[in-house]
C-alpha cells in the first residue's frame, strides 16, 4: 500500500507493470495490452492505477536440494477433506495448501503480511484500473490441473462465484464461511482465456490480500465440488498420493508443475497424532520435521528447549485472539455500560501471563505490532478498558454495575459457555475469577466442540470464551466478519450505524496514511463498546528440524502452507 | 418378632452377622486391631471427610483465584503444595476437591447400592417372570463396562454434579442387584421366613422387614467396595472433562490436559492431586476388604 501509485493517475491502460517473477519462475508474459483490450473502454479522465507486482523476496536458502519427504505434524482428521472453501480451520488449510495454488498470495519469505508482501501465483500480473473497481488478473499459461486439464480464467470465475455466491453460479458450497469477503464484488468476467477482472461495487484495495490468503485457492471448474472432500485436484506443487482416514495425508511431487525444478521434495507427509503430548513428543524424538501452525504453546516450546532435542524455534503472531462474547440482543449485555464493565474487569496483561504463561500479547481488535500491520501502539492501548492499571479498571467496572443495579446484594449472574478443550476452559476459568472480584457470578457451561459453532451463530449462549482467527492481517477481512452488522459470525451481534459507516470508509481508502488512523478509529470504538473484548493475542513458537530450509512461518498461521520452497537438508 | 418365635424353637438358620457387644467405640477398637489395614482406610476416608466438611477453614486460598504473577510456584510458605499454572493454590484445590470426590461417591454409590438393592431383592423374592425380565434388563446394563455407561451418561446429561452422580450410580444398580439378589435367593429360603409366610405377613413386609436387614452385610461390603470405583469414574469423568466443571476443583480435573502439558515443569500439578485420588481409592479398597472379612461368615476368621 504504501508504494502504491498515486490514485490520481490518469492512463487509459496499464502500463510498465513489474511482471513479477512468480515465486522464482517467472513467465513474463507480453500479453497486457491485449488483455486490457478485453476491459471495458473508460473515458480518458478515467482513473486506473497500474498495481504493481511483488516480486518474492530472496529465499533464505537459495540453493535447494531435491529429494525427501517432510514430516509434518497434523493434529486431527480433515472434517471436510481438503474443501478449503469450506472450512474455517486451519486443519484442512494446513494439509490442503500444498495441493493448490491461489491468483496471488503472500510471499513466502516474508514473515509480515501486507499488501507489499502479495505475489504472484496463479496470476502472473495484476491490475487496479477506474480508481480501484475493477481488479485484473492476468493469468499465468501452460497451467495444469493435477488431472491434466488445461487451467483457465473459466475455473477462476467458477470459484470465486460459487464463494460469493454469484445468482448465476454454477455450484453452491455446502458451508460457505468467507462469503462475507467478497461481498463488494459485482460480477467477474473472464475476458479471455488468460484474464480474468473483478468488478467490485466500489473501491476495495484489501481484495488482494483476501485473494491471496491460504483460504481463496482455486478450484477446477470441472470437478464437482464435492468431490473435494475426499480427494484434491489442484494445480499446487504436490498431488494427493493417500489420505488414510485418521492416519496421514500423503502428497507427492507434481511432476508437471507449472513452476520449473519446484517442488524440491518429494513428498510430504502429514501424520494425524491427536494428543498434543504425543505430538510433540513425535518432534522432539524426530519422528516429526515440522509443527503444527499454532499449536507450539511457550510452555511446550520451553519444554522442547529443555530437553536438548535439536529443534529451531521461530517467535510468530498467529492472528488468532481470544475474546470475549456477549449476546447483545439480550439481557443483560444490551446494556453498552455492563458490557464495558465486564470488558473493565478482566486484567488483559494478567491473562496473558497466566493463561498463556506470557505466550501471548495484548491488543484490540487487530493484531498488535511486530506481528500485526494495524494493531494499536502500546500507547494507545493503555487508554482502553482492560490495560491500564487493574484495580482502577476493577473499581470503574464496580461502580458502573452498581449504576447498572448490580451489587452486592444483587450480584450479576451469567452462564459462560466455551469449548471444552483445556486451554478454552483455562481462559475462562480466569475470566470468572476476574469477573468475581467485581462482584460477577459467573458459572462455566463447557460444550463440546462440534456444537460450540452452532450455539454461538444460533446466539444461544449469554457469554462466550471464545478465539477468532483471521485469514488475513487487514481490517476488511476482520471487521466485516466479525463485527458488521447481519454478519453470521459477528456472534455478539453487535451492530453500529457509526462502525458500519467508518468501517466502509476505511474500506475504500487508497492511501495507508489516512486509513491506518481510521482502523485505529475503529478498533477504539469497538473495545469502548465492548463488541467483542479482545483478551490477547496468541503467539506460536514453531519448532521444525534444522535441516528443513526454506520453511518461513508467518504471522498468520493460515498462509504458509504451500511448501513449494521448501527442502531438506540431509 | 416372627423370626425370633421361629429362631426359639431351634430350628436351624444362618445368622449373617456376630453378635455385637459392648459400645461403638469397643467395636471400632475391636475391627481396628483385628483388621488394621481396614482400620487405616477407615482413618484415610475419614481424613477426606472432614477435609470435605471443613473445606473453608482448612484452605489457605481461594480455589478458584487466580494469580497471574505466581503461576507454577513451587510447593513452599505461600502454597504448601504449589500452584498450578493460572496461579491456584494446589493445596486448597485438593481440600475443596475432596468435597466433590467424597460427594459424588458417596452418594452416587448410596443411590446405585440402594436402587440396585431394591432392585434385586424383589427380583428374587417375587421370583418367576418378574425375576427372569428383571435380570434380562440388568444383563443388558451389566453388559456395559461402568466407565463407559458412565460416559455415555455424563455426554448426554452434561458436565454438572448432579449429572455426573447419576451417571455413576446407574452403572452400579446392576452390580448391586445381582449381589442382593444372591444373598434374598438364599434367604428367602430360610426356615424363618416360611414361618412367617404361614403366619400370613405380607409380602412386602416379609421382604423388606425380615429379609432386607439379613443381606446388609454383603451390602455394606458392596457400597464400601464400590465408593472407590465411584471416585476413581468421577476422577475419570472429570479428567475427560465430563465431570464437574471448571473453574470449580476436582482431583481428576486437576490431572486434566493443562496438567499434563506442565508436568515436567511443575511435577507438583500432578503428583498431589494423583496421590489425594489413589489414597482415597486405597482407603476405600482397605476398609472395604476389612468389611467383607468382618461382616461375610464364610471369610470370618479365614
Amino acid at each position: 500500500m504504501r508504494v502504491r501509485l498515486p490514485v490520481a493517475l490518469l492512463c487509459v491502460a496499464v502500463a510498465a507493470v513489474a511482471a513479477g517473477p512468480a515465486l522464482g519462475q517467472a513467465q513474463k508474459g507480453a500479453d497486457s495490452d491485449k488483455a486490457m483490450k478485453s476491459v471495458p473502454a473508460k473515458p480518458a479522465a478515467a482513473k486506473a492505477t497500474a498495481g504493481s507486482v511483488n516480486a518474492p523476496s530472496a529465499a533464505p536458502h537459495p540453493n535447494g536440494k531435491k529429494g525427501g519427504v517432510l514430516l509434518a505434524m497434523h493434529r486431527e482428521d480433515l472434517a471436510q477433506g481438503f474443501s478449503i472453501h469450506e472450512t474455517a480451520t486451519i486443519a484442512t488449510v494446513w494439509p490442503g495448501m500444498p495441493c493448490f495454488n491461489n491468483l496471488v498470495m503472500f510471499d513466502p519469505f516474508k514473515q509480515v503480511e501486507s499488501l507489499d508482501s502479495v505475489v504472484p501465483e496463479l496470476a502472473e500480473r495484476w491490475s487496479w484500473q477506474d480508481n480501484y473497481r475493477n481488479l485484473v488478473l492476468f493469468l499465468r499459461k501452460g497451467v495444469k490441473w493435477h488431472d491434466g486439464t488445461p487451467f483457465t480464467a473459466k475455473d477462476v470465475k467458477y470459484t470465486f462465484d460459487m464463494v460469493r455466491q454469484a445468482p448465476d453460479a454454477q455450484t453452491r458450497l455446502r458451508i460457505n464461511p468467507r462469503k462475507d469477503w467478497y461481498a463488494n464484488v459485482e460480477s467477474i468476467e473472464a475476458a479471455d482465456p488468460h484474464t480474468v477482472i473483478f468488478h467490485l461495487k466500489r473501491p476495495q484495495p484489501s481484495l488482494l490480500m483476501m485473494l491471496a490468503s491460504g483460504y481463496s485457492p482455486v478450484y477446477p471448474a470441472h470437478v464437482p465440488v464435492n468431490d473435494f472432500r475426499g480427494k484434491c485436484v489442484g494445480t499446487g506443487p504436490y498431488k494427493l498420493k493417500e489420505w488414510k482416514k485418521g492416519e496421514y495425508i500423503e502428497f507427492a511431487r507434481n511432476p508437471d508443475y507449472w513452476v520449473p525444478g519446484r517442488p524440491y521434495l518429494d513428498g510430504i507427509r502429514y501424520l494425524i497424532i491427536k494428543e498434543r503430548g504425543t505430538r510433540f513428543a513425535a518432534l522432539q524424538a524426530g519422528r516429526l520435521d515440522i509443527s503444527f501452525p499454532g499449536e507450539a504453546t511457550k510452555p511446550i516450546a520451553d519444554q522442547l528447549k529443555s530437553s536438548g532435542a535439536k529443534l529451531n524455534f521461530t517467535l510468530i503472531g498467529t492472528n488468532v485472539n481470544d475474546n470475549l462474547i456477549m449476546n447483545i440482543k439480550k439481557p443483560p449485555f444490551d446494556n453498552v455500560k455492563v458490557r464495558r464493565a465486564i470488558s473493565l474487569a478482566v486484567d488483559r496483561r494478567a491473562y496473558a501471563k497466566a493463561v498463556h504463561q506470557g505466550g501471548a500479547v495484548a491488543g484490540a481488535s487487530m493484531q498488535p505490532k511486530p506481528y500485526g500491520f494495524w494493531g494499536l501502539l502500546e500507547k494507545d492501548l493503555g487508554r482502553l478498558p482492560g490495560y491500564g492499571k487493574p484495580e482502577d479498571n476493577k473499581a470503574q467496572a464496580r461502580k458502573i454495575l452498581a449504576e447498572a443495579g448490580y451489587g452486592p446484594g444483587k450480584p450479576l449472574q451469567v452462564e459462560m459457555g466455551t469449548r471444552a478443550i483445556a486451554l478454552y476452559v483455562d481462559f475462562a476459568s480466569f475470566v470468572i475469577n476476574e469477573l468475581k472480584q467485581v462482584g460477577v457470578e459467573a458459572t462455566l457451561k463447557q460444550v463440546e466442540t462440534a456444537q460450540w459453532h452452532p450455539l454461538v451463530t444460533r446466539r444461544e449462549y449469554q457469554m462466550g470464551a471464545n478465539l477468532t482467527g483471521l485469514g488475513i492481517d487487514d481490517p476488511d477481512g476482520n471487521f466485516y466478519e466479525n463485527y458488521a452488522c447481519g454478519s453470521p459470525r459477528n456472534y455478539t451481534d453487535y451492530c453500529d450505524e457509526q462502525v458500519m459507516k467508518m468501517i466502509e470508509t476505511q474500506s475504500q481508502e487508497l492511501d495507508l496514511k489516512k486509513r491506518r488512523p481510521l482502523v485505529a478509529q475503529i478498533q477504539n470504538k469497538l473495545e469502548e463498546d465492548a463488541a467483542r473484548p479482545i483478551m490477547g493475542w496468541r503467539t506460536d513458537y514453531f519448532p521444525m528440524a534444522p535441516h528443513v530450509k526454506n520453511l518461513v512461518p508467518h504471522h498468520n498461521i493460515y498462509n504458509y502452507g504451500r511448501m513449494q520452497e521448501v527442502w531438506l537438508d540431509k | 418378632m416372627a423370626d425370633r418365635a421361629v429362631v426359639d424353637t431351634g430350628l436351624e438358620m444362618v445368622r449373617p452377622a456376630p453378635p455385637v457387644t459392648g459400645g461403638a467405640w469397643t467395636i471400632v477398637v475391636r475391627f481396628a486391631r483385628k483388621k488394621p489395614l481396614g482400620a487405616i482406610g477407615g482413618v484415610l476416608l475419614l481424613v477426606t471427610l472432614v477435609a470435605a466438611i471443613f473445606a473453608e477453614p482448612l484452605a489457605t486460598h481461594d480455589p478458584i483465584a487466580t494469580d497471574a504473577f505466581h503461576t507454577l510456584a513451587r510447593p513452599g510458605a505461600d502454597h504448601w503444595l504449589g500452584s498450578d499454572h493460572l496461579g491456584r493454590d494446589i493445596y486448597s484445590r485438593i481440600v475443596h476437591g475432596s468435597r466433590v470426590s467424597l460427594i459424588v461417591g458417596v452418594v452416587s454409590t448410596l443411590l446405585g447400592s440402594v436402587l440396585g438393592g431394591m432392585i434385586g431383592l424383589l427380583s428374587a423374592y417375587f421370583g418367576g417372570k418378574t425375576d427372569l425380565i428383571t435380570q434380562r434388563f440388568l444383563d443388558i446394563l451389566q453388559g456395559l463396562p461402568l466407565l463407559v455407561l458412565a460416559l455415555v451418561m455424563s455426554a448426554a446429561l452434561g458436565p454438572a454434579v448432579h449429572n455426573v452422580i447419576i451417571a455413576i450410580s446407574i452403572p452400579i444398580i446392576p452390580r448391586a442387584a445381582r449381589v442382593i439378589r444372591a444373598s434374598v435367593l438364599s434367604i428367602r429360603e430360610m426356615q424363618y421366613i416360611e414361618a412367617a409366610r404361614a403366619l400370613g405377613v405380607r409380602h412386602l413386609r416379609t421382604a423388606f422387614r425380615h429379609i432386607l436387614p439379613n443381606t446388609m452385610g454383603p451390602f455394606i461390603v458392596l457400597a464400601t467396595a464400590q465408593l472407590g470405583s465411584a471416585i476413581l469414574v468421577e476422577a475419570t469423568l472429570s479428567f475427560l472433562g465430563l465431570g464437574v466443571p471448571e473453574p470449580y476443583p476436582s482431583w481428576g480435573r486437576m490431572l486434566s490436559v493443562s496438567a499434563s502439558e506442565y508436568a515436567q515443569k511443575a511435577p507438583w500439578l500432578v503428583l498431589f492431586p494423583g496421590i489425594a485420588i489413589s489414597l482415597a481409592v486405597f482407603a476405600s479398597n482397605l476398609l472395604g476388604d476389612a468389611l467383607r472379612d468382618t461382616l461375610d461368615p464364610r471369610l470370618r476368621g479365614a
